[in-house]
C-alpha cells in the first residue's frame, strides 16, 4: 500500500499538472484527463488544508548534558 | 587535632571548597588579561576593593575579552599545590552594554573575515515545509507565539522541539547540542532557533563563538527568530535566514493556508479558460492553415492558366491553316523540270508541272 502523500507532495503535483496546461506539451487529447486529475488533487488539498493539524513533539532528549 | 602534611591540608581545603562552592558565579571587571602559549588564559576579575585571579583554557573562551570589560564568570575555587588560591573558570560572558558591544564587534570582525556571514553561503528554505526542527525554551513566550502562528498559518507539519536554555552561560552548549542532534538525524528540512525579546545580557549567548560556528556549519538550513527587530546577534548573521522576531520566523517558514486554498481554487478555475483558449487557438491555427492552402492553390491555378494560355498561343502560331490563311501555300513533290507537284492553298489543291528552276537570292 502506497504511503499517503504530504501536502508538500500534493502541491508539487498540482504545480506540475497545471504547468502542463501552459506548456508546449499541451494537447487537447490529454487535456480532459489532466484536468480531471488536477481537480482531484485540488479537492484533496482543500480537504487537507482544512482538516490537518501540525504535530508538535517536544523531544525527550536532555540537551543540558 | 592531628597534624597534616601540606598535601593533606590542601586536599582537605579543596574538598571543603568543593563541598561549599562547587560552582561559583562572580561579576566583575577584567584586568591583566593575557593568553599564554596560545592555550592558557589568565585574567583577574576585580571590583573597587578586591581581585580574583582566574584561569581557563583558550577553548573555553567563547567571546573576546579585554581589560576593562565587565564579565560574569562561573568557576571552581581551588588551592593549588603551591598553596595559591586559584579560580578555574568554566564559563565567562561579557555583561553590560559597553562590554557586550565591544565583544560583539571584535568577534563579528573575526568571523566576518573568515567568511562565516557571506551572502553566497545562504540557502533558501523549502517552500512547502513538512518537517521542522525548533530549538527554544518551551516555557518562553517567544516559543508560544511562534507555535501559535505556525498552527494558524499552516498544517500537516511535523515539528520536533529541542527544549534548551536560551539565555545564560549554559545556553550556547545546549543549543549546539540541539543543532548537532538535528544535523546527525537529518530528518528535518529546516531548523528554527527561537527566543523572544530580552536584555542585551539575556541575548548575549547568541554571540557565543562556538554557537555561531555551529549555526554557520549546519547542513540543514537555519532560520533565527531572536529578540526584537532591533536586536542583532552573530547567530542571526550566520543563519541562512534572519527573522526579526519569533512571530516573523513563523511567517517566513509557512504559507498562509487560507491564501493557498484561494490560490488553488483560482488556478483550477483558470484551467477552464486555458483549455477553451488553447482549443480556440488550435481552431484558428487550422483555419489559418486552410486559408493559406487555398491561397496557394489559387495562385497555382492562375499560374497554370497563364502557362496553358501561352502554350495555346504558341501552338496557334504554328497551325498550318493559319499560315495558308495568310496566303502561303504548301508544295509537295519532287522539284525537277517536268515533274508534277501538289500545291495546297487556303481554299484549293492544285497539281502543277514544274517548268523551270532557278536559284533564288536570299535576303538575310
Amino acid at each position: 500500500m502506497s504511503e499517503k502523500k504530504t501536502i508538500s507532495e500534493k502541491m508539487a503535483e498540482l504545480d506540475k499538472d497545471t504547468d502542463w496546461f501552459y506548456s508546449d506539451e499541451f494537447n487537447l487529447d490529454e487535456a480532459v484527463e489532466k484536468y480531471k486529475k488536477a481537480i482531484k488533487i485540488a479537492e484533496e488539498l482543500q480537504k487537507d488544508l482544512s482538516d490537518l493539524q501540525n504535530e508538535v513533539e517536544v523531544l525527550s532528549q536532555d540537551f543540558s548534558k | 587535632m592531628d597534624s597534616m602534611t601540606p598535601t593533606e591540608f590542601i586536599a582537605v581545603v579543596n574538598q571543603t571548597l568543593e563541598y561549599a562552592y562547587s560552582s561559583v558565579t562572580i561579576v566583575g571587571e577584567v584586568a591583566s588579561f593575557k593568553v599564554n602559549q596560545g592555550k592558557w588564559v589568565f585574567f583577574d576579575v576585580k571590583d573597587e576593593e578586591s581581585s580574583i585571579s582566574c584561569f581557563m583554557t583558550l577553548f573555553q573562551l567563547r567571546q573576546p575579552l579585554e581589560d576593562g570589560m565587565k564579565v560574569i564568570v562561573r568557576g571552581v575555587p581551588k588551592l593549588t599545590k603551591w598553596g595559591k588560591f586559584s579560580f578555574t573558570v568554566t564559563a565567562v560572558q561579557p555583561v553590560g552594554e559597553g562590554s557586550l558591544k565591544k565583544a560583539f564587534e571584535l568577534l563579528k570582525k573575526k568571523l566576518s573575515d573568515e567568511g562565516l556571514f557571506d551572502e553566497a553561503k545562504k540557502r533558501e528554505l523549502p517552500k512547502y515545509l513538512t518537517k521542522l526542527g525548533v530549538i527554544s525554551s518551551t516555557q518562553a513566550a517567544g516559543y508560544a507565539d511562534f507555535i501559535k502562528i505556525i498552527n494558524a498559518r499552516w498544517c500537516g507539519m511535523k515539528i520536533q522541539v529541542a527544549h534548551t536554555q536560551v539565555q545564560g552561560l549554559d545556553a550556547p552548549d545546549q543549543i549546539i547540542r540541539a543543532l548537532n542532534y538535528f544535523n546527525e538525524r537529518g530528518e528535518v528540512e529546516a531548523i528554527a532557533i527561537i527566543r523572544g525579546g530580552g536584555s542585551a545580557d539575556d541575548l548575549s549567548c547568541f554571540n557565543d563563538e562556538q554557537l555561531v560556528r555551529a549555526v554557520s556549519s549546519s547542513k540543514i538550513p537555519v532560520i533565527t527568530g531572536i529578540g526584537h527587530e532591533v536586536d542583532e546577534s552573530l547567530c542571526d548573521l550566520a543563519a541562512d535566514v534572519r527573522a526579526s522576531t519569533p512571530s516573523n520566523a513563523a511567517e517566513i517558514l509557512t504559507l498562509d493556508k487560507e491564501a493557498v486554498k484561494f490560490n488553488i481554487n483560482m488556478r483550477i478555475d483558470t484551467l477552464d479558460s486555458v483549455i477553451y483558449n488553447r482549443a480556440d487557438a488550435e481552431k484558428k491555427a487550422v483555419n489559418e492553415k486552410l486559408t493559406q492552402a487555398m491561397k496557394i492553390i489559387g495562385i497555382k491555378i492562375i499560374d497554370y492558366r497563364k502557362q496553358i494560355s501561352a502554350r495555346i498561343k504558341t501552338l496557334s502560331a504554328l497551325n498550318p491553316e493559319r499560315v495558308l490563311r495568310q496566303g502561303y501555300a504548301i508544295l509537295k513533290g519532287e522539284i525537277n523540270p517536268g515533274s508534277v507537284v501538289n500545291i495546297t492553298t487556303f481554299d484549293k489543291i492544285i497539281n502543277a508541272e514544274v517548268k523551270e528552276i532557278h536559284e533564288r537570292e536570299k535576303n538575310h
